[in-house]
């Protein structure tokens, strides 16, 4: 478990470190999953950037009607976060079933989204949420969606020299309920399927549904098809079933020793009815 | 582990089988084919250097094409080894007429060794099948 | 967990005493391999092949050699001559490949060295490892022992075509006759499957040959130092008396570190060679392939019973995973299996059959529990099958079919004598600790609305305390010295070799109990070949009942000289020695211990025909093994609809006899518990077609976790044993014999309404909701 020879830089302000990721090194965050890739010597950077010691690149603050979470606040951070559970508790619930307490205290949300790992948790959040990314080079700064963002396997929208900068999800108001449902691969830890589910009613008539499916495709995504079904309903049971139904309805589900392509299908409909249900019980 | 598809390829049948084997075309469709260099009949030696998220490796290896019938079927191998492993690819990849293109299909086998074997077990499936997508996605492009 | 304080007077011996190595494992202050630093120390790395079989045309080490700061570069060539992996094991037939400590002209695992880089630090040695080229020519490799066996197969060792490398048989009773007399007969394939045994160390070696004093001193992360002193030297024609070989401390063994490892060879034949201490520490990923694995059994068991449940016939056909090559005792551990086939239950008629196969895996051993885990697994699985067949309760057929407490000492089939038992007692009392009756009453409303509650029962037995000599291949000895120095502090020196098991405590507390010293007062040493007297060592659960036991018998020789000295001092023939203190029957004047220690060195006057000095080492060697026994309880439930089995109850009733520190023997039964259910539910070292290890990290291959465990219950009974007078048996491996039976007799109980009759390990939920899927499809289409 010895990595090869690499270059370590440790800035203390974005600009040094974005004109060093310009230049071809390769960003560290919590470096929960780089690491270990190292020590393996399957990943052998030249160049490694921390960002962990800049300035004003961990936070948690709302902002013009929104919570704008820094690239490096910890999992951990994002867990706690009283704003969060106040104002956007589905984030903070998806971050307490992050990997365990030692991975939550040093891996951080921008490092995650980045990495992209087609079985993470954040990015089920992210979809349902329909969360903002805003991507960060030496000389641009621009917005995209998460839905933009995850592109496919541990691939994203993001550029070369480009890194996560802030991460934008939506403040709800009353008549919504969020749930994140996860099974969890024992070995792991990573999400087998996960399940976040965003429920808003008006009175009785559920007004807007917002699934985010991780685990079980090559990257997250959301139900639409699901989301489509329960709109306008009431939220029955075999309204919910219904809609849970047709979540992984059309995906060429991903197949390991764990979960073959099948169960992580059959999952994803046991823990979208699960998730569904718990976000309708949260309206307040 | 066995893997499986097909692609739409909007080509007749004897074109789309002569595009897939042509070197320039699958050098430049092969992800993280940095050179192919012709060694035989129908057989050449490939350097890769893959990157995908945080792993990367430099692959030597060789590419070979057996079994033709043309413009029906040909079996295709990969084969690569580098430091972190070894990945060895084969399967036949059928032509078929389809609304005026052809549709490939393909079926066949990956055997990954080494290092990436025992640490990339849940994620071999989804990065080979993404590959191949991105293969077929360059060579129809 | 509450602990006791000692006053003076009081025993030590069954209290819950804090274990007296922990503050220095829990502050991060104890010594490992790793730990160990010399000037001018060099650091090792090994190449190692990526396939599982495959011929090897050339090996070009010119880069790796021509990089700066590497010293040298070692492969097979060169170590050709040094020696092999050696194997103690010895059967009738027995093919043993010779297995070079490095590859020559071939490789037959992933994971097979083929090479060492020795550099100035680690990461040179890595990166030189990586400048070796070697071109392989890969062959088709084999990986299941069943396959293995197929006529056609790859062959593993090309000299030897079927991959057999040995056959056994044994018999006893008359078992053709038990099966044609037989009501019914249960028929089941019942798999063991491969474990990794993951000890939280991994293995690591450094080596110190000192030039000067013609010297090699060997440390190594091990359960037998003595045995890798006398083996290592012979391997390289050192003498044994120069070289040294130290435990220091070890992080944990399970089996996987009673062995002889190349590495061992290999870094003291290169320290030799270069004249430098090199280190070389294995990384997890070398653990997970080039450590020893456990299990890897298909059985084929058959039962024999009568309509009342009498089981009167075993028969059973192991087919052993014995992976590439053999370690210490590789071939040796199927034949355990064959001894506790019967389990606790009085069955005359058995017979058995091994055939040891070769596949491109990783050699399997001992593994905590080592060829009792898959007997008891299999003899308590079928017990319950037929038990189903017969429409019986579960614990009615094994209460029919226990040895009778009359029957001590008794003979089994399988050739073995069971010391002392009471098997009804734990079964009966972790079934009234768990309330069976209301269990099942409960079992039978939670039915009636669809769910999948079982319970299961296991009432295991085990061989113990090895061993009687004749039966160990190394001998099954062991030894102890107690010194009193001139000042009265004690020191135990102990040939045993623990790493977690708590002897340092449980020795101290019969030290301090037979000499009436306070238990700060004595020092219990180990695992340093130059400090302790030959030993040979810990594995088998037999520290304490065999080790202990050579400690008593050398304190009983202590005892007698203090009550010389103290004879003389009180000028008295008339004296007694008890809670420390030598006292005049007479007089009722007394002296300490330290007063006779300060007199036996001092040696002003001596007693008549007696020494100066107070020390004593008695070597023991034991009549019999010993046989604990027990009974767990599970109760479960399975999620229909995601096939997760939750355990809501873990009743676990030990017997090992008496307890010296019901603490300790409380942490061995629940570590033991936790990889026993780690089998059950979660654990599997699988190899793809190619013999790739797909489950080769903690990525996949899933540990138990302290989150993931259920609280377990722990209670016991106390059948002392006759084979030593301490009455212990020994409890090391109980938990993990005990528990994956009893948890896949649950989840069979549970699922038993759909028909289901056996279920294969890990229980894992996807297996489960598969079945639970199609029985209901198939329930939906009758």
């Amino acid at each position: 478990m010895i990595p090869q020879r690499f270059e370590y830089s440790a800035p203390k302000t974005l600009d040094e470190a974005l004109g060093l990721l310009a230049e071809g090194a390769k960003p560290l965050a919590g470096g929960m999953s780089l690491i270990p890739m190292m020590k393996l010597r399957l990943a052998a950077p030249e160049h490694l950037v921390d960002l962990g010691r800049i300035k004003d690149l961990s936070y948690i603050r709302e902002q013009g009607g929104s919570i704008h979470i820094g690239a490096t606040a910890t999992h951990h951070d994002v867990e706690s976060s009283a704003l969060l559970r106040g104002k956007c508790p589905l984030l903070a619930e998806t971050a307490s079933h992050i990997g365990d307490v030692q991975v939550r205290n040093m891996g951080t949300i921008g490092g995650s989204v980045a990495h992209a790992d087609p079985s993470a948790d954040y990015p089920a959040a992210l979809q349902a949420l329909e969360a903002k990314l805003v991507l960060k080079g030496v000389k641009s700064e621009r917005t995209v969606s998460a839905e933009e963002f995850f592109v496919d396997t541990f691939t994203t929208a993001l550029e070369p020299g480009e890194i996560v900068r802030e991460v934008i999800v939506p403040v709800d108001g009353d008549g919504t309920g969020t749930s994140y449902q996860k099974v969890l691969q024992p070995a792991s830890g990573f999400a087998i399927v996960g399940i976040a589910a965003r429920v808003r009613k008006s009175g009785e008539k559920i007004t807007l549904v917002r699934i985010g499916v991780t685990g079980l495709a090559n990257r997250a995504f959301r139900a639409t098809a699901a989301e489509k079904s329960l709109e306008g309903k009431t939220g029955s049971a075999a309204e919910v079933q219904a809609a849970a139904a047709v979540v992984a309805q059309g995906v060429e589900a991903n197949s390991d020793l764990h979960a073959s392509a099948d169960y992580r299908k059959h999952l994803a409909v046991v823990y979208a009815v699960k998730a569904l249900n718990a976000a309708l019980s949260r309206i307040a | 582990m066995k893997i499986s598809g097909s692609y739409f390829l909007p080509l007749p049948p004897e074109e789309a089988y002569k595009k897939l084997q042509d070197p320039d075309v699958l050098a430049g469709a092969m992800p993280g084919c940095e050179s192919l260099e012709k060694i035989g009949d129908d057989e050449y030696r490939m350097k890769m250097k893959m990157a995908l998220a945080s792993l990367s490796g430099n692959f030597d290896g060789k590419v070979r094409i057996t079994e033709q019938t043309p413009p029906e079927s040909f079996k295709l191998m990969v084969e690569g080894s580098g430091k972190v492993g070894f990945m060895k690819g084969e399967g036949v990849l059928k032509f078929t007429p389809k609304d005026a293109g052809t549709e490939v299909s393909y079926e066949g086998d990956v055997q990954v060794g080494g290092t990436i074997a025992a640490v990339g077990q849940r994620l071999i499936d989804g990065t080979a099948k993404m590959m191949i997508k991105r293969f077929f996605e360059k060579v129809a492009a | 967990m509450a602990t006791t304080t000692i006053t003076k007077t009081e025993k030590l011996v069954g209290k819950r005493i804090r274990r007296r190595e922990d503050p220095r494992l829990i502050t991060g202050t104890a010594t490992y391999v790793d730990d160990i630093k010399m000037p001018g120390m060099l650091y090792a790395a090994i190449l190692r092949s990526p396939h599982a079989a495959a011929k090897i045309r050339s090996i070009d080490v010119s880069k790796a050699a021509a990089l700066k700061g590497v010293t040298a570069v070692f492969t097979g060539k060169d170590t050709e001559q040094a020696g092999a992996v050696p194997c103690g094991a010895s059967l009738p037939g027995l093919r043993v490949p010779h297995h070079h400590l490095l590859a020559i002209d071939r490789v037959y695992l992933v994971g097979h060295p083929v090479a060492v880089v020795v550099a100035t630090d680690r990461y040179i040695a890595r990166d030189g490892a990586d400048l070796i080229e070697v071109d392989y020519e890969p062959e088709t490799a084999v990986a299941d022992p069943e396959k293995a066996l197929e006529p056609g197969a790859h062959a593993v060792h090309p000299q030897w075509p079927d991959n057999v490398a040995f056959t056994f048989h044994q018999e006893g009773g008359d078992t053709e006759k038990a099966f044609k007399e037989a009501d019914v007969i249960v028929k089941q394939r019942i798999v063991s499957q491969r474990l990794v045994p993951n000890p939280m160390e991994t293995r690591g070696v450094v080596a110190d040959w000192r030039a000067a004093e013609r010297s090699m001193n060997l440390y190594s992360s091990t359960q037998v130092p003595h045995l890798v002193r006398s083996l290592v030297a012979q391997i390289l024609g050192m003498d044994e008396n120069r070289f040294r070989v130290v435990a220091p401390e070890v992080g944990g063994g399970f089996g996987a570190k009673l062995q002889i490892y190349a590495e061992e060879i290999l870094l003291a034949y290169i320290s030799k060679k270069l004249q430098k201490p090199v280190k070389w520490i294995e990384s997890r990923r070398e653990n997970f392939l080039c450590t020893i694995h456990g299990r890897g059994h298909v059985d084929y068991y058959e039962l024999a019973a009568k309509r009342d449940g009498t089981i009167t016939g075993i028969k059973l056909k192991i087919i052993q995973d014995l992976g590439a090559y053999f370690t210490l005792l590789t071939p040796a551990i199927p034949t355990l299996s064959v001894l506790m086939m019967p389990g606790l239950y009085r069955t005359p008629n058995i017979s058995a059959d091994i055939v040891g196969a070769f596949t491109n895996c990783t050699p399997t051993d001992a593994y905590r529990g080592a060829g009792r885990p898959e007997a008891t697994h299999g003899i308590e699985r079928m017990v319950d099958m037929v038990a189903a067949e017969l429409k019986m309760d579960p614990a009615e057929i094994r209460l029919k079919n226990f040895v009778r407490n009359e029957e001590f000492p008794f003979p089994t089939a399988t050739g073995l004598v069971y010391d002392s038992g009471d098997y009804s007692a734990p079964l009966k009392k972790a079934m009234e600790m768990a309330s069976y009756d209301a269990l099942r009453k409960e079992q039978v409303e939670a039915r009636k609305q669809g769910k999948f509650m079982g319970i299961g029962l296991c009432a295991y037995g085990e061989i113990c305390a090895f061993g009687p000599s004749p039966a160990t291949p190394a001998g099954g000895w062991e030894s102890a010295t107690v010194k009193i120095e001139p000042s009265g502090k004690v020191t135990v020196l102990t040939g045993v070799s623990p790493h977690g098991q708590g002897e340092e405590t449980t020795f101290a507390q019969i030290a301090g109990d037979e000499l009436g010293v306070d238990i700060d007062d004595i020092l219990v040493s180990h695992g340093d070949t130059s400090l302790v007297q030959y030993g040979i060592g810990t594995f088998g659960s037999r520290s304490t009942a065999v080790g202990g036991t050579a400690l008593y018998f050398a304190l009983q020789d202590l005892k007698a000289k203090i009550k010389k000295f103290g004879a003389m001092l009180l000028e008295s023939e008339d004296v007694t020695f008890s809670d420390g203190k030598c006292v005049c029957n007479k007089t009722g004047k007394s002296c300490s211990v330290k007063e006779v220690a300060a007199a036996a060195y001092r040696a002003m006057k001596l007693p008549p025909n007696t020494e100066p000095g107070l020390v004593a080492t008695h070597f023991w060697e034991p009549p019999n093994f010993t046989f604990p026994f027990g009974a767990h309880l599970v109760v479960t439930e399975v999620d229909r609809d995601t096939g997760g089995v939750s355990i809501r109850r873990y009743v676990a009733v030990d017997d090992c006899g008496n307890i010296l520190n019901p603490l300790i023997v409380d942490g061995q039964v629940h570590g033991g518990v936790a990889q026993g259910i780690g089998q059950a539910l979660w654990e599997q070292a699988v190899y793809d077609d190619s013999g790739q290890l797909v489950t080769g990290e903690f990525m996949d291959y899933t540990m138990p976790r302290a989150h993931m465990m259920p609280w377990i219950e722990s209670g016991h009974t106390i059948t002392p044993t006759p084979v030593n007078p301490l009455g212990v048996k020994g409890v090391g491996e109980a938990g993990t014999i005990g528990a994956s039976p009893a948890v896949v007799n649950s989840v069979v109980d549970a699922l038993s309404p759909l028909g289901v009759r056996h279920l294969d390990m890990p229980l894992t939920p996807e297996k489960l909701w598969k079945l639970i899927a199609s029985k209901d499809q198939a329930g939906s289409n009758a």
